[in-house]
């Protein structure tokens, strides 16, 4: 759904008081809310954002990005850094087929 | 006391007044039984017309029914107070006036149909005769059925070859010459005279003199921008894509360049200040607007400027 949020004289509402309006207005918890995508207008009082509410939290985890998942801290991504994973691809990319899975294995155990 | 004075002088003026009376009353009573002759020998079927004028009919008899009711008690020196007939006509009276209104509706249907019985065809304005005519468009299958039915009578395969053909025919797309459009300076500038006449007309010294001398209430309402530029519409179908797909759309410099200056013509003192130009419609020469030719001047010097060292992004 779309939601127009109307603040007069405060700043941009954060999201979590956002989930708790709508679980009032529409009579769920607010855990099953997902807000995101929030744009205050040019001069402030009015901002427009997008909103979902699911049936359950399982539905939620499934349905959902990740990243939107991560900001509620349900979904963890793995740290690995990013110059390890380039390095990696391009061990990879020096071998061709199936070998592809050995090799990087390998590698990282040394 | 001046009673029977005025009675006296009024005698011979009634008299008159009952003789023409009752000559009119007989020719009318005549005319009425050659009417019911011939209703009774039903010259006039009303089956199959149209029910309204029947009731019509029937509602305006009862009428005259009651109405002469009335006048025969009157006569006989009866008093009209509380007599039913006066209910009885008031009731009908009001039918017909609510019925005047589905009678405005379906004069038009009337006059034609009568029109069409006197001259006895179609007029030539009449819509009726543009509608379109089925039987005379070609059917592809029946074409094809004939077709096949002439190689089943015993013709040779070629002919037989040729009916698979008919059928399904290649379409040849018509050759057309194309020509020179040439749009003339006098289309050009009437093109030109249109849309600032166009503008003109919204502009705020004719809404306001319309609102000075119109009747209607005065609105207040959220209304949208009048002038409905580029800028703006195309900012509402970014929002409506926007709203509808539930993603973002990310504005490139150039966009926000664009829309900054529309901000800018828009919020502008010079607004408040000076009128808008209505010269369109009172005659003279217009002063042109800067968001008129701004993007062909622009295009043109960012043409001259451009060098094609190298790929510069422009976002």
């Amino acid at each position: 759904m779309v939601s127009d949020v109307l603040h007069c004289g405060r700043a941009t509402v954060p999201k979590t008081e956002i989930r708790e309006k709508l679980a009032k207005m529409y009579k769920t918890t607010p855990d099953v809310i997902f807000v995101f995508r929030f744009r205050t207008h040019f001069g402030g009082g009015k901002t427009t954002g997008f909103g979902m509410i699911y049936n359950s939290l399982d539905y939620a985890k499934k349905n959902e990005p990740k990243h939107r998942l991560a900001r509620r801290g349900l979904n963890e991504k793995k740290k690995t850094s990013r110059k390890q994973q380039k390095e990696h691809k391009n061990r990879m990319k020096k071998v061709r087929g199936t070998a592809k899975t050995i090799v990087g294995v390998g590698k990282k155990k040394e | 006391m001046a009673a029977p004075e005025v009675l006296e002088s009024d005698l011979p003026n009634a008299v008159a007044l009952l003789k023409n009376l009752q000559e009119q009353v007989m020719a009318v009573t005549a005319q009425v039984q050659a009417l019911t002759k011939k209703v009774q020998a039903k010259a006039y079927p009303t089956e199959k017309g149209l029910s309204l004028l029947e009731v019509k009919d029937q509602l305006l008899l009862m009428y005259l029914m009651d109405l002469s009711h009335l006048i025969l008690d009157k006569a006989s020196g009866g008093s009209l107070q509380g007599h039913p007939a006066v209910l009885r006509l008031v009731e009908i009276r009001t039918v017909l006036e609510k019925l005047r209104p589905l009678d405005q509706k379906l004069k038009y249907q009337i006059d034609k149909l009568v029109k069409t019985a006197v001259t006895g065809s179609l007029s030539e304005s009449d819509p009726l005769r543009f509608k379109p005519h089925p039987s005379n468009m070609m059917s592809k299958l029946s074409s094809g059925g004939e077709e096949e039915d002439e190689a089943e009578e015993g013709q040779s395969g070629a002919s037989g070859m040729k009916s698979g053909k008919g059928t399904a025919k290649k379409y040849v797309p018509p050759r057309l010459v194309p020509v020179h459009y040439d749009e003339t300076e006098a289309e050009r500038e009437k093109k030109r005279l249109e849309r600032a006449k166009r503008r003109a007309l919204s502009s705020s010294v004719i809404r306001e003199l319309k609102e000075q001398y119109s009747d209607a209430p005065e609105e207040i309402r959220d209304a949208r921008h009048p002038h409905v530029t580029r800028q703006s519409q195309e900012d509402q179908h970014r929002i409506n894509y926007e709203e509808s797909m539930m993603v973002r759309l990310s504005v490139s410099k150039r966009e926000k360049g664009r829309r900054k200056r529309a901000n800018v013509m828009s919020s502008q003192i010079h607004s408040l200040t000076h009128f808008s130009d209505i010269s369109a419609l009172t005659g003279g020469a217009p002063h042109l607007d800067e968001d008129q030719n701004s993007t062909k001047k622009r295009k043109k010097i960012a043409k001259k400027g451009q060098k094609k060292k190298g790929f510069r992004r422009r976002r």
